[in-house]
């Protein structure tokens, strides 16, 4: 091979991606020893993920028109299979949203991920940015449904942490398609409204006042600032009642975010456990196989959405540092090659792809160490699960060919 | 916007996100290390789940049928346990060491430190070698739970249910996560279907525990334990006396008895036989006693009052009467030529007597055939399947019991469907027309049946429970069944009801049971079988003021008079006497066909 390969071939990317997948199958291997039923999952996990290390390099040769080519498609079959799962899946801890074949579990929710993401981008980028300008309202109606069908499918299964996942990506993948910082502020504003009416009244009082003077000081068109403070409003006073419809345990789950104690046996005590656990990691940890937490299997299932636990516990703070900063630099690097790419398709796609690991991060490590609340979403590369780690690479693969075709443009 | 602005913002808020994590974890790691580190040693949480205690169920009388009793589990904390052990205690309470480890190996990978039930209903020597053995045996110990006890002559297995351990399938399908392993629901009858009510809510105690699993005190001062709330209480409308004197007059026959007060739907006694000893539940169940029950030929586990079907036979004559005024093909005063036998398109259909142009109530006074074979082909099938849904048949009752059986009305999508749209004629009509055919009901459908005719139309959900006794306020709360009015005229009753009161008071197939204290009034039936016909008696008393309404089905136990009818009079005698008198006569079967 020529040294061109160096200029053509995303090595920053891979690198730091096998490195975690590396630490992650070490992870699980840690979570599950000694345990009779899923001490073998490492070595599922460790095959699948060569499988998908190759999918991903492989990935990041495809051209990119093929990849818009079958954008579409792709999204059409997800959803097809979101609404089979529905009608046919398997019903898993009250959420239905596997398929059983051969012996594996599949989750179409995850593979809708980064199927949403490439059908939003091929749309967002057909015909330019002034045919697809999503300042038009009629385009951000569509580009919004694009989004909105797979989240309202995985809502009903009903799977709430998942279905937040889509809007996750939403706002900076129109952010990065050129909306304006008027509708941007509108747009964030539904999100800051519902938040803090739910904390308090005071909260939402203040909250509007402030959203209504920003809008204002863009000297837009008053009649669209006002309908946008009404459609604030109006969410402002459904929340609370939203929030009483809910099933209990969802609401115990949510008030265990702002104080554990009130609810230790349930989402509360995995909080608790898994801030013990990270905590006493201390700065170097206690070592590879001797967290007496991870150990004595305190969290149920930690190899799945607590697996950041076993790294604070074994590896301290250095540890959750460094694994921090590995992800850290995937995020820039996926964003840094949306910025460099020629292919508007691909650069749309990879700041998708930034934000719905930022937000997988966030919520994941944030729920382990008690910022967040306890949503069940996997860390990413990391966590138990061969949908979640496939969808990962495949994200990753169509990264690295925006670097790869940086170039071109298409 | 520049998309180089762009990307600088997008590369702040990567970097303010990542100050915001890093500064969560430089207080856990790095400011709060000793304190977490302590938790970490000392202050893991034990949570010890509390089992309440289940509801009991009283009768109407306020007689307690269900009860609790104190037994000993024994559990194994897999944290602390020694493996080295595992023999011995296998040994100790009768278990293979493999089905030990396999319990144990179940719960691997959920937390450690939560005891596992191993095994139901020791002994007190069981008990008391585990209690000096204590300190030798870590991690073995005992729970107190209740198990249920009968104080009772009657069994009522059906009616009452069992309970039984959670199987993984219900672990993996239960919403929510309240069952844990080893615990116990409510897995058939009432048990199962007031499970919710009946077992409370579990509580919750959390204790801390250092490395080593020892407990070094109340988590959070014990302000976040949950204290169990005991399960309600069922008030039954069963007449306990009622039910023993019911199950005595059918033990050793097959078959199934239900009655109910027509005035408010409230069953007063259900029985199936064969049945089953519910206390072979109640303890450890030896898997080889469950599986005799499952296999054995006699069906005791199958609840005969809600869950047998069979074709009614003659008992369906009222409700063809009824069908017959409310579609207009009849009037009180027609008659119907009965010539002794009837034939149509070729075939001829027999009879036992020709009686000449009779009116409803002597049709059903001598149970007339060939009155109803004319009756259901001028009906036709729409009429047919039109006035039979009003009083339920085809659907199930609502009775508060699993597994109740639909029956069968047939439709003409029925008939299409089965022998195809020209395989079949008008003729189905004629056997229709006396309850024999496609046509299948339980008894329950026959009891609430006999009970809204009893009522003039009212008809009353059948129900077992009428109330649900809060266990901690001691609030009694009603139960809210269906009751609603069959919209046709009251006349039509009262000549249907004049019917029944001369199968019984007249000379009809059931003078046999006539009883001058109280005019008991019904119908007796024969449901033809390809072995021994089954048979059944409907019917009502007293007939002025009903109080009881009742069906009795006797599985191939020849003609209804014989069987059903003295049945059914001892019983509604029995009760209507305050449960003192005993009229029961076995051979008083006269040997008169219906």
């Amino acid at each position: 091979m020529d040294k061109n390969i160096f200029k053509r071939f995303d090595i920053l990317l891979s690198l730091t991606t096998a490195i975690l997948i590396t630490i992650g199958i070490l992870a699980i291997y840690s979570a599950t020893y000694g345990n009779a039923t899923s001490h073998e999952f490492y070595m599922k996990q460790l095959y699948f993920a060569l499988f998908g290390f190759a999918l991903m390099i492989g990935l990041s040769f495809v051209p990119p028109q093929y990849m818009s080519k079958a954008s579409y498609l792709m999204y059409l079959v997800t959803i097809g299979l979101l609404i089979a799962v529905l009608l046919f899946g398997r019903v898993i801890k009250g959420n239905k949203s596997w398929f059983y074949i051969g012996g594996f579990g599949i989750q179409p929710s995850e593979l809708a991920k980064f199927t949403t993401i490439l059908c939003l981008a091929n749309y967002l980028s057909s015909g330019g940015e002034e045919t697809r300008d999503i300042n038009k309202p009629w385009e951000f109606i569509k580009a919004s449904l694009i989004v909105l069908i797979p989240f309202a499918l995985i809502l009903k299964q009903p799977d709430t942490g998942t279905s937040l996942v889509f809007l996750s990506f939403l706002i900076p993948i129109f952010f990065w398609a050129g909306l304006s910082p008027y509708f941007l502020v509108a747009l964030i504003s539904f999100g800051v409204i519902a938040f803090a009416a739910f904390i308090s009244p005071t909260y939402f009082i203040v909250a509007i006042i402030i959203i209504a003077i920003s809008l204002l000081l863009f000297k837009r068109n008053y009649i669209i600032s006002g309908i946008i403070v009404a459609v604030n409003v109006a969410i402002g006073f459904s929340v609370p009642k939203v929030f009483s419809k809910l099933q209990p345990y969802q609401q115990k789950r949510i008030m265990a975010v702002f104080d554990p104690s009130t609810d230790p046996l349930g989402s509360g005590y995995n909080v608790i456990q898994s801030k013990v656990a990270i905590g006493s990691g201390g700065i170097w940890g206690k070592g590879f196989l001797a967290g007496t937490q991870t150990q004595l299997k305190f969290i149920p299932e930690q190899w799945t959405d607590f697996i950041f636990c076993m790294i604070g516990e074994e590896f301290g703070f250095i540890g959750s540092i460094i694994l921090l900063t590995l992800y850290i630099v995937i995020i820039y690097k996926l964003i840094s090659n949306a910025y460099l790419t020629r292919s508007r398709f691909l650069s749309i796609a990879c700041v998708g792809f930034a934000s719905i690991i930022l937000f997988h991060l966030v919520i994941n490590v944030g729920m382990t160490i008690g910022l967040m609340p306890v949503i069940g979403i996997p860390l990413p590369l990391m966590s138990y699960g061969i949908s979640s780690l496939l969808s990962f690479l495949i994200m990753l693969g169509i990264g690295m060919s925006a670097y790869r075709n940086r170039n071109l443009y298409i | 916007m520049d998309s180089t602005i762009k990307k600088i913002i997008l590369y702040i808020f990567v970097g303010c996100i990542f100050v915001v994590l890093v500064t969560r974890l430089v207080y856990l790691q790095v400011i709060s290390v000793d304190e977490l580190s302590k938790d970490s040693n000392k202050n893991a949480i034990k949570n010890i789940s509390e089992t309440p205690a289940r509801g009991l169920m009283f009768d109407r009388n306020g007689k307690v049928v269900v009860d609790n009793k104190p037994a000993y589990t024994l559990t194994i904390t897999p944290y602390q346990f020694d493996k080295a052990n595992l023999n011995e205690i296998a040994n100790l309470v009768n278990l293979p060491p493999e089905k030990l480890k396999e319990d144990l190996d179940k719960v691997k990978g959920t937390n450690r430190f939560n005891p596992v039930k191993i095994k139901r209903g020791l002994d007190f020597k069981q008990v008391s070698f585990l209690s000096e053995n204590k300190e030798r045996l870590k991690g073995v110990d005992y729970q107190v739970e209740a198990l249920r006890v009968y104080p009772n002559k009657f069994r009522a297995s059906h009616m009452f249910g069992y309970t039984k351990e959670i199987s993984e399938k219900q672990l993996d399908k239960q919403v929510g996560d309240y069952y844990k392993q080893g615990d116990v629901i409510g897995s058939n009858g009432l048990e199962e279907s007031y499970e919710e009510v009946l077992r409370g809510e579990k509580g919750n105690k959390f204790v801390s525990v250092d490395v080593k699993g020892r407990e070094v005190g109340a988590f959070n001062d014990g302000k976040s334990d949950i204290p169990p709330v005991n399960g309600s209480d069922l008030i039954l409308s069963i007449d306990a006396d009622l039910q023993e004197y019911a199950e005595k007059l059918l033990t050793g026959k097959h078959g199934g008895i239900i009655a109910m007060d027509p005035r408010t739907g409230e069953v007063l006694c259900m029985v199936s036989k064969p049945d089953f000893d519910l206390s072979i539940f109640s303890g450890p169940t030896d898997p080889k006693d469950f599986a005799k029950l499952i296999m054995d030929k006699e069906k005791p586990l199958f609840n005969r009052a809600i869950q047998a079907k069979y074709p009614p036979g003659s008992t369906w004559k009222m409700m063809m009467s009824l069908a017959g005024l409310g579609s207009g093909e009849l009037t009180p005063k027609s008659t119907i030529v009965c010539e002794g036998s009837f034939t149509y398109g070729g075939r001829t259909w027999e009879d036992h007597g020709a009686y000449g142009a009779i009116m409803i109530p002597t049709a059903l006074e001598k149970s007339a055939n060939v009155f109803f074979y004319k009756l259901g082909l001028r009906l036709g099938l729409e009429n047919y399947d039109k006035y039979s849904s009003m009083f339920n048949f085809g659907k199930k009752t609502g009775i508060d019991l699993p597994n109740e059986t639909s029956g069968l009305l047939p439709t003409q999508a029925y008939y299409d469907k089965v022998f195809g749209p020209r395989g079949w004629n008008q003729s189905v009509l004629i056997n229709l027309g006396i309850g024999q055919g496609e046509l299948l009901v339980s008894p329950v459908q026959l009891c609430a049946y006999s009970s809204a005719i009893a009522m003039n139309g009212l008809y009353n959900q059948p129900h077992l429970v009428s109330k649900i006794k809060n266990s901690i306020t001691g609030v009694e709360e009603n139960v809210k069944y269906d009751s609603h009015q069959i919209d046709m005229p009251k006349n039509y009753f009262e000549v249907v009801q004049r019917g029944m009161y001369l199968v019984v008071n007249g000379t009809g197939t059931a003078k046999n049971v006539k009883n001058d204290t109280y005019t008991i009034v019904g119908k007796t039936g024969t449901a033809q079988n390809s072995g021994n016909n089954h048979s059944w008696f409907v019917g009502y008393a007293p007939y002025e003021d009903p109080k009881i309404a009742i069906c009795v089905l006797g599985e191939n136990a020849g003609w209804g008079n014989a069987f059903g009818a003295p049945i059914a009079a001892a019983i509604m005698v029995r009760y209507l006497s305050g449960n003192s008198a005993d009229i029961f006569n076995e051979s008083a079967g006269s040997g008169i066909t219906d």
